[in-house]
């Protein structure tokens, strides 16, 4: 197979899905599509920006040859914090920038532990993960914050000309940002030269932990966006928002050819990947699929995913002889 | 005399990856109780060569016949069954087990209660005792000073060769591949390794012996073979053919000489150390280099001569002393801090150290001055591509392609992108650590020009190395390392091999 293949294979699968699923909704269940309609296509976007808004800061960090388990509970503390703020009556905005905020706090404080106490990124934030969604628990009393201002829905409801919800346009301008600084910034490039080499990095002068916690902040800020737009969805501080999100955000950025190793991903793959997990789940409803099964699809997809980059792998190490 | 049947005769081997046409037609007749010598530039073919040898690679097109028999040796255990052994480049060790444990890895003394409680031999289970016996004599047989008990991943390269080398010796009936042996051991090591082939031989196996150190195959092969871009160009007696020629063949040209001369001045001192010290791995390091001059560092392995260069770099920061470049004094913990005053460290490992092997080469060589590609914080491809071809074409870079992956390139090539990471970084001073270990006559000899040119441009050069002939090629003044310390410096042009080795090897008084 060829190198290109490798690059497509992730966007020809989403097309592929794209065709099958209305094809089966006409043939299989015998109705009109619904599928393509743009109430769902618009349904699609919706349910999928919160995953692709963090996976577009899990692609960094995992790309820096790191992982962060604890977004999901990121979101949790960030909704009750960001819903206890916007009740105190300071304003809606104000209480999104408190989210972000404590997000991007949590995230500093995960790449600071991995770098600084020298322990696997993975252990780190699994106990992350229990401290966050602990607070998130503490503080509310395990309530769900409530009495926030109706304005609080725009974030997650509001559409621009009527027809773009919010969030499509927050996650097409974060992809951006995104993929420019992976491409063209110094940030992005240390990002691959650490998660290729992390030694090498260092021996060519890189400060290799200020980067580190940097993509870590750079992530925990966007899953405090992420909290805002739950806290938006459902006009309510939930603790347990975004819980087993941190799995969907991974599987994203491998899904679309990013490397658990490090040194590999690019935030396009990462979009296919969230959209290929979205269109299954929403494709698996309309065609009246079993969640239950969804989910044993999507876990089977995801290991496919990593075989085939393995595999992929394996071969280029023999062909170099 | 009756026609010797050959322990092993490699007939039309051809072998392609991707379209690309590695070996083609390859004859290779080794006979028991010879030395073997393949030689030849990286990329040449002998690592594919001898991968078919060894089952993991299958030919495309030829035969493997082992004493005068055919096999089809299409994976590792076969060619272990077929009585092939190989010693890799790249070590292949266990690095959690112990040195026994290695050494018998698949091959483990099993004990069972025996009788129906076997099970097929489910039930068995490893002999301790046995294993670290065994091992304990085996090494004991070799003079390798080894603990069996050891665990692996501690020992230093250098032990790890040799129970690399004492478990392909176990699993040795016929042949024996040994790739580049000697990369990590001393000279003292190296005695040692020859006499155990001398002994091989006299037990009747095929040594198939690849190296680029051609002073080393001198002393012990018997046959060679050349191969230039996966064909053999050459095969016949050791010594038929002189070193030029030999060199010829390999690199399909004229090579005038291996180390060019210099024609240097030696100006103000650049790279200034004082009292530098970790104890206990080394301390009390005090010397100078100025611009314009090569100082060679030489010492056996585990001397200390790496960790006095990665202190000097920042990048394993020294406890005591200081280090001035330019008269300017470095913080010494950081490798930014040397690296934006003018400091380079082309380290002793490329692969763990040196390169992001899965980007590509303009990134490479780009890394450590990513400042000099950005305008308005953003890259500029062009730039970065304009001095990617800058250096691939004043360092000879094959492939010449920006976009190609570091990984797939040759150790020579791979080694000169990373000297041109250290030029395009305006690096001033040097501290180029075993620069030509696993690399190619034709590449060493640019390298070695190179760093000339360096030198005659003002450069401070130190340059530790083991290969003393390159020390003595190279440096105007040696400094020679024991145990941590400084012990003895001398001039290139006045000193021996030997007396270099006195120095570093014996304790005196």
């Amino acid at each position: 197979m060829q190198d290109w293949l490798k690059r497509f294979l992730p966007f020809i699968s989403l097309l592929v899905l794209c065709a099958l699923i209305p094809l089966c909704e006409y043939f299989v269940l015998g109705q009109d599509p619904k599928f393509i309609t743009a109430g769902n296509l618009a349904a699609i976007a919706r349910q999928t920006a919160v995953i692709t808004i963090m996976a577009m800061g899990m692609t960094m960090v995992m790309v820096s040859g790191g992982i962060d388990l604890s977004v999901g509970s990121i979101i949790g503390l960030t909704a009750v914090v960001g819903a206890m703020s916007m009740v105190t009556g300071i304003g809606v905005l104000p209480g999104i920038a408190v989210a972000v905020a404590v997000g991007a706090l949590c995230g500093m404080l995960n790449g600071t532990a991995v770098t600084r106490l020298k322990i696997p990124a993975f252990i780190v934030t699994l106990g992350a993960m229990g401290i966050y969604r602990g607070i998130g628990l503490y503080v509310s009393n395990g309530n769900a914050v409530v009495g926030l201002p109706e304005s609080a829905g725009y974030l997650a409801e509001r559409t621009l000309f009527g027809l773009i919800p919010v969030p499509l346009v927050l996650v097409i301008f974060i992809a951006l940002v995104v993929h420019f600084t992976l491409s063209r910034m110094r940030l992005g490039r240390y990002c691959y030269a650490m998660g290729s080499n992390i030694e090498a990095a260092r021996y060519a002068g890189i400060n290799v932990w200020r980067y580190q916690i940097a993509y870590y902040t750079i992530l925990g800020a966007l899953s405090g966006l992420a909290g805002a737009i739950e806290t938006s969805r459902t006009v309510t501080g939930q603790p347990n928002a975004g819980e087993g999100y941190e799995l969907n955000v991974i599987a994203s950025v491998v899904i679309g050819g990013g490397s658990l190793n490090g040194g590999q991903g690019t935030v396009v793959g990462t979009i296919i990947g969230s959209l290929i997990m979205g269109v299954l789940a929403n494709g698996g409803n309309l065609l009246q699929i079993s969640p239950f099964i969804q989910k044993i699809v999507i876990g089977a997809v995801i290991v496919l995913a990593v075989t085939f980059d393995e595999f992929q792998r394996r071969r280029l190490e023999q062909a170099e002889g | 005399m009756t026609e010797m049947i050959p322990a092993l005769e490699m007939r039309g081997i051809g072998k392609s990856f991707a379209g690309n046409q590695v070996l083609s037609g390859v004859n290779l007749v080794a006979q028991s109780g010879e030395v073997h010598a393949l030689v030849g530039e990286n990329g040449a073919g002998k690592s594919t060569l001898m991968k078919i040898l060894s089952g993991v690679h299958a030919p495309d097109a030829g035969e493997i016949l082992i004493d005068g028999e055919k096999r089809e040796l299409t994976r590792p255990a076969e060619a272990i069954a077929a009585g092939v052994a190989m010693i890799y480049q790249e070590l292949s060790l266990a690095p959690h087990l112990t040195v026994a444990e290695n050494i018998f890895l698949g091959r483990e003394p099993l004990r069972s209660v025996g009788g129906a409680f076997d099970l097929n031999g489910l039930l068995k289970w490893i002999d301790r005792r046995e294993l670290e016996q065994r091992a304990k004599r085996l090494l004991d047989d070799y003079g390798f000073r080894l603990n069996p008990r050891a665990i692996v991943g501690r020992l230093s390269a250098a032990d790890r060769q040799l129970v690399e080398i004492t478990r392909a010796i176990v699993e040795a009936k016929r042949v024996i591949v040994m790739d580049e042996p000697t990369s990590s051991l001393t000279s003292q090591e190296v005695e040692e390794l020859f006499r155990l082939i001398r002994d091989l031989k006299a037990r009747g196996l095929a040594i198939i012996y690849i190296s680029h150190r051609l002073e080393e195959l001198e002393a012990i092969a018997n046959r060679m073979t050349i191969l230039r871009d996966g064909i053999a160009v050459y095969t016949g007696n050791w010594g038929e053919i002189t070193t030029d020629e030999m060199i010829r063949h390999m690199a399909g040209r004229e090579l005038k000489e291996i180390f060019p001369p210099r024609q240097a001045t030696v100006g103000d001192i650049r790279l200034k150390v004082t009292g530098l010290g970790r104890p206990p791995v080394f301390e009390k390091i005090d010397f100078e280099v100025r611009a314009g001059e090569v100082v060679g560092i030489a010492g056996l392995a585990g001397a200390g001569r790496t960790e006095v260069a990665e202190a000097i770099f920042g990048a394993d920061p020294a406890t005591e002393g200081r280090v001035e470049l330019d008269g300017v004094r470095l913080s010494g913990n950081q490798p930014g801090d040397a690296i934006g005053r003018g400091m380079g460290l082309l380290t002793e490992d490329r692969k763990r150290t040196g390169l992001c092997l899965n980007l590509p080469l303009a990134t490479n060589i780009t890394l450590a001055n990513v400042g000099a590609l950005l305008k308005r914080a953003t890259i500029q491809t062009k730039l970065e591509t304009g001095a990617a071809e800058r250096y691939i074409r004043k360092l000879n870079i094959r492939p010449p392609s920006p976009r190609a992956l570091v990984g797939r390139l040759s150790g020579g090539n791979q080694q000169k992108s990373l000297l041109g990471r250290w030029l395009f970084a305006d690096s001033k001073v040097f501290l180029l650590d075993e620069p030509t270990r696993g690399v190619d006559v034709a590449a060493r000899s640019e390298i070695y020009r190179e760093i000339n040119e360096l030198a005659e441009n003002g450069a401070a050069i130190v340059m530790i190395s083991s290969d003393l002939p390159e020390l003595l090629g190279m440096a105007d003044r040696i400094l020679i390392m024991r145990r941590g310390r400084m012990v003895a410096e001398v001039l290139a042009r006045e000193t021996t091999q030997e007396e270099i080795l006195r120095h570093a090897a014996v304790e005196e008084g």
